[in-house]
């Protein structure tokens, strides 16, 4: 190509968005569309598509494996969970971890996945390396499914600062053609089926050098053979754990407890404010304030409750208040955080003050009174 | 003039702590114990007994010979995004090493390269060739100023890797959280330090520190509001209660002050992108972070960006749904039993602060990432604090009408002392006037009789009031003073049914600016137990005297013709527009008589000129009553942040000179300014039996934790029943008195006694408090300066 016709290029050749943005764009669609609860990222380097996928609501395991570990604990710690994620535990359980390994080793802690991305990955490894990874990532990970991604040496000749490599770390760099027989015959061997695609589109009139990051995407043709074949070849461990994060999850009874004795407690607190302001109305009566009962109707569309059943007022006796746990279950928040009524009492076994009998929180109002 | 003078290093030094800010916490470059000569050999006291203490305080230490290389780094072509450079740098790790520490533009390392200046070559991911350019630019000594900052970064470092959460400026561990769910809230436990150089070592100073975080979002907040006052005042409430809160967000690690609420945009409303591109904030949330946002109608938080870019200030936009509130609101701080249960969590003895401490320099020691990184620096922590003496100096005795009194120096309090003593000087209530609802008919008159019982014993000589009952109305309270008040009332009594504030100012309002006189407002329900209705009788009449222009007691003051200031600042959080600066002046030599200005100004205005104005006024009182001027000033200035020492010791002290100057020719006063800090990280614990407690009221601490650069010291003034008791920081910024550093440390402990609205001790001195009073008033209720003919009596207690 002559050198006005590759100045002419040098203007065009700008991706909007960012390719690296495309190609992470276009694994989280992918996530998006097949849900994968466990998803693991070859050469994931400074974590970026991993912090990006944390948000994806499918995801419940995350991993991490790069052959550089200074690169992943650069930013490791924008893997972690957030103060929020403390203060309102997720429902879906999340676990991060980061090895720091080579993908021409076969590591335990790498099988079950659901998906595996390579993403910009290959083009770096030897070729000593280069054979071994179809039988790790494919024989023995095993995913259902695989993203691999590389640059089209095609296009480089759009790309004016390119002479030789897209990077100067980068093996090889292939053509559609090459990249496409290797990828088939891959997949023919272990017994998988692959599409291609791309991101970054060549400019019009040049269609033929194809898309400037080519993908293969691979669907594993057969069923998960299950634990059975994993547990037949026990093997050690080679990858070094460099980080782990364990999301705080309403999975995770600790989590749930809090959250739920939290949320008795509060709704408690709102049901017996009421009362009170109720009850000092009336206490001026004074046959009336030995015991005291208020109709749930008027708080219940404020609180929004799901039903009223006979048995569930609260009411006063004494210096104390009693909330029924029944009503305190009937509302949204408690009912959806604990699901049963049993759970609900087994919960806040022992955590919460309860009347006598266990059916009611109770609440002292006399030592209250005196603060003020 | 004064010792000013920034140690060079610092002024060019950027290495930057995450957010990048630059200030300087530690008032590290500002050195003041050099002008005085007085103090430079020594600036310790000697008077009291010995105390053993230990603090938490840690000595930090690195292999002889120790040093840090400094190097600047530069980029050939230029590359401006900092993630790109450190990339560039760090494909050289063979050549640099791996222990470093890299802002973008400076580098620290642990060892000296082969060569002053070395070149690396990187090449880019576009293929573009980058020459970097590595120079040494400072071997810096363990000492240097820029050492501290940067081991402060180490030890950030470090608690990061010990997985702790940063919540502004401090680490949290926030698994093992305490919740306390009657209050929705949650209390994590961190840590605050700070690295810096100290008498004779470089120091970790460290400290447990709480953080309380709700488990609401700003959107839960606004529709219990919205529940609680209705449609009407919703914006209102919402204003009132959310601004000036900080939140964290459910996507990131940042925490923003809400500064403003937006209610003409929501969710569906668009911003501008950094790339120009318009989006809306529920696309945005949806992509960025796969985050739905479920209500449409919210409005949005605004957010001042504090860190200015360039010169454009940014603000950013918040949804309210997706942000968690932390820290408690004013409302929060005045529910009793709510700051009861935090308590609990939060104060902790002496012994339990240092166990938890210990565990945090545990967690140092054992994990084997952090070891391995002091390692590569060559630094490490004695995991022991440090102990060193301090003293305690003697009680003071306490006069009141010819008689002389002792105080229990376990408790620092003479109320029981006191009682049924005759006060120094005790204003007569001829005339006054008792305001009450009907409501309140019965505790008016309890409030009455006990009063009659409690007074005469104090030499008070009081009548029956003019007893005015009114409706439960700010107005009807404001009609009766209009119609009441008259230029011969000694003072006015309101008797107020609920704390709501708005009555309060209200009252305030009026008879501090349009008819000046004294007032005293109770609550009806403090008056309503009749088993503490005669103490509470008596707090009332000893401060409607105090505010009728009389005095209790007083300490003996050796110093002749001296006139003590206090100043304090009070800064509208809410609003954020002004910031009064409270002024008193003592008056005579027993220093029991108070003249007070106050200076009320817009934001960004400097508060010295306002100063100058009230020093000059108040030596013009000193002399109509002293019949001359003062030889000698002290000047209490509380209200000092973090890293503003360096404008009080340039700006502030100069503009006292000035005034001093433009009195006459003639007149030199010796003038001796003491910045006074409440907030201080340091604590002592006095070693008795074997286990720590408090140190009692008069420990004076001198050495070992002080700073070689100032003239400073601590006094433990106060008690406290929960908890550790908080030393105050003194550190006398300028000094001609020619006193001895123990006669200063003396004055200051006296001082501490000589607040009226408290028979005891307290935690700093009496100017300070009494300042700090008056802007207070002024910046809640009246929001411009008191008339000044109350300016000489303790109307603002």
């Amino acid at each position: 190509m002559d050198k006005n016709f590759k100045e002419e290029f040098r203007q065009i050749i700008k991706f909007e968005p960012p390719l690296y943005k495309q190609r992470h764009q276009f694994v989280k669609d992918l996530v998006e569309k097949y849900k994968p609860k466990k998803v693991a990222d070859l050469g994931c380097a400074d974590c970026s598509l991993l912090w990006m996928l944390k948000f994806c609501s499918c995801i419940e395991v995350l991993a991490g494996l790069d052959i550089c570990a200074n690169v992943m604990r650069e930013k490791m710690h924008t893997l972690s969970p957030l103060p929020v994620d403390y203060l309102q535990p997720s429902e879906r359980s999340l676990t991060v971890t980061l090895h720091h390994g080579s993908v021409a080793h076969k590591d335990p802690c790498m099988l079950g996945f659901d998906l595996v991305t390579c993403i910009e990955l290959i083009e770096h490894l030897e070729e000593s390396e280069l054979k071994k990874f179809p039988e790790v990532v494919f024989g023995f990970m095993a995913p259902s499914i695989v993203v691999i991604s590389t640059p089209n040496s095609e296009f480089n000749c759009l790309l004016p600062r390119v002479t030789l490599y897209r990077h100067p770390d980068h093996k090889f760099e292939w053509s559609q053609a090459e990249f496409q027989s290797w990828a088939l015959e891959t997949a023919r061997c272990y017994n998988y089926s692959v599409e291609f695609t791309g991101v970054g589109h060549p400019p019009t009139g040049m269609e033929k050098v194809g898309f400037c990051t080519q993908i293969g995407v691979f669907f594993r043709k057969y069923p998960q053979t299950g634990e059975s074949l994993q547990s037949e070849k026990p093997m050690e461990a080679v990858y070094k754990t460099v980080f782990k994060a364990v999301y705080p999850s309403l999975k995770d009874e600790k989590y749930l407890q809090n959250a739920v004795i939290s949320e008795v407690i509060f709704t408690a607190q709102i049901i017996k404010h009421r009362l009170m302001s109720k009850y000092e109305e009336y206490s001026d009566n004074p046959e009336r304030k030995s015991k005291f009962q208020l109709s749930m109707d008027c708080f219940s569309d404020y609180l929004g409750k799901l039903v009223v059943e006979k048995n569930m007022e609260p009411f006063v006796s004494g210096n104390e208040v009693y909330i029924p746990l029944r009503t305190i279950f009937s509302f949204p928040k408690v009912n959806r955080l604990c699901g049963t009524f049993e759970k609900l009492c087994k919960l806040i076994a022992g955590k919460v003050t309860l009347s006598s009998d266990g059916s009611a929180v109770m609440f002292n109002i006399e030592h209250e009174n005196e603060e003020n | 003039t004064i010792g000013l003078q920034v140690s060079s290093g610092l002024q060019d030094l950027s290495l930057r702590d995450r957010g990048g800010r630059r200030r300087d916490f530690h008032d590290l470059g500002v050195n003041t114990r050099q002008a005085m000569v007085h103090v430079q050999e020594s600036k310790t006291g000697f008077s009291g007994k010995i105390i053993k203490l230990t603090t938490n305080h840690f000595r930090l230490t690195s292999r002889p010979q120790w040093a840090l290389y400094q190097y600047h780094v530069c980029y050939s072509p230029e590359m401006e995004a900092r993630r790109l450079r450190s990339a560039l740098l760090f494909q050289h790790e063979e050549t640099i090493g791996k222990t470093h520490a890299f802002d973008g533009s400076i580098l620290f390392l642990p060892k000296k390269l082969e060569n002053k200046v070395t070149e690396l070559f990187s090449r880019t991911r576009n293929g573009e060739d980058v020459k970097i350019t590595v120079t040494l630019t400072n071997e810096l000594p363990p000492t240097s100023p820029t050492c501290l900052q940067f081991y402060n970064i180490i030890f950030r470092r470090l608690l990061k890797m010990l997985n702790l959460q940063q919540i502004g400026r401090n680490y949290y561990n926030p698994s093992d959280p305490v919740s306390i769910p009657n209050h929705r809230l949650m209390v994590w436990l961190g840590f605050t330090s700070s690295i810096l150089q100290y008498e004779e070592n470089i120091m970790l100073c460290a400290d447990v520190s709480h953080k309380v975080l709700r488990g609401e979002t700003v959107l839960d907040t606004m529709h219990s509001l919205h529940s609680q006052v209705g449609e009407e005042r919703f914006r209102d409430a919402c204003a009132k209660e959310l601004i000036g809160l900080i939140v964290l967000t459910k996507y990131n690690n940042r925490t923003y002050r809400i500064d403003d609420i937006d209610w003409d945009n929501n969710p569906k409303s668009t911003f501008r992108k950094s790339d120009g591109s318009e989006m809306s904030f529920v696309e945005y949330y949806k992509k960025q972070y796969n985050i739905e946002i479920s209500d449409w109608m919210q409005p949005v938080l605004i957010s001042q960006m504090k860190r200015k870019r360039g010169n454009i200030q940014g603000s950013v936009a918040l949804i309210p749904e997706l942000c968690s509130l932390t820290g408690l609101t004013d409302k929060m701080r005045n529910d009793f039993n709510m700051m009861k249960d935090l308590a609990i969590h939060t104060r902790l003895p002496p012994e339990q602060r240092q166990r938890e401490l210990g565990r945090l320099l545990n967690y140092i020691q054992k994990d084997d990432n952090v070891q391995k990184e002091l390692r590569n620096w060559g630094l490490s922590f004695d995991n022991k604090s440090v102990s060193f003496t301090g003293r305690i100096v003697q009680g003071e005795k306490i006069f009141q009408s010819g008689a002389m009194f002792d105080y229990n120096p376990q408790f620092a309090d003479w109320t029981k002392e006191t009682r049924g003593v005759p006060l120094i000087r005790s204003m007569p209530m001829d005339s006054w006037l008792l305001i009450y609802t009907r409501r309140n008919y019965d505790v008016a008159n309890t409030l009455l009789q006990s009063l009659f019982k409690v007074t005469p014993s104090m030499g008070i000589h009081m009548n029956r009031p003019s007893m005015i009952e009114v409706d439960d109305r700010t107005e009807a309270y404001l009609r009766v003073l209009q119609q009441r008040v008259t230029s011969d009332i000694n003072i006015v009594v309101c008797i107020l049914s609920s704390s709501r504030k708005d009555k309060y100012d209200a009252i305030k309002k009026y008879l501090c600016t349009d008819f000046p006189i004294p007032s005293q407002c109770v609550l009806a329900r403090t008056l309503s137990k009749p088993q503490t209705i005669m103490t509470v009788a008596t707090k009332i009449a000893l401060q409607m005297n105090c505010k009728m222009g009389g005095e209790l007691w007083s300490v003996e003051i050796p110093l002749k013709q001296v006139m003590i200031v206090g100043i304090d600042c009070y800064h509208d959080t809410v609003s954020g527009k002004q910031s009064i600066a409270g002024f008193v002046a003592s008056l005579n030599q027993s220093v029991t008589r108070w003249f007070s200005r106050c200076v009320v100004q817009s934001r960004g205005q400097e508060l010295v000129d306002g100063i100058k104005t009230c020093l000059q006024a108040a030596l013009r009182h000193w002399s109509k009553w002293n019949k001359s001027l003062p030889s000698r000033i002290f000047v209490y200035r509380d209200g000092v942040g973090d890293g503003q020492l360096n404008t009080l010791v340039n700006y502030e002290v100069p503009q006292f000179l000035d005034c001093l100057k433009s009195i006459g020719t003639d007149y030199s006063p010796r003038l001796t300014v003491i910045v006074v800090k409440k907030r201080v990280g340091a604590r002592f614990f006095a070693e008795i039996g074997g286990g720590l407690r408090n140190p009692p009221p008069g420990t004076v601490v001198d050495t070992v934790v002080t700073r070689p650069e100032w003239y400073d010291f601590f006094v433990v003034s106060q008690t406290v029943k929960n908890g550790c008791v908080a030393p105050t920081h003194y550190n006398v910024i300028y000094d001609t008195s020619q006193l001895k550093p123990d006669h200063v440390q003396r004055l200051t402990y006296k001082l501490c006694h000589m607040y009226y609205n408290w028979s005891g001790i307290i935690r700093v001195p009496a100017p300070c408090q009494y300042a700090h009073k008056l802007a207070f008033l002024v910046g809640q209720s009246i929001h411009r300066e008191p008339s000044i003919m109350l300016s000489d009596r303790l109307y603002y207690l």
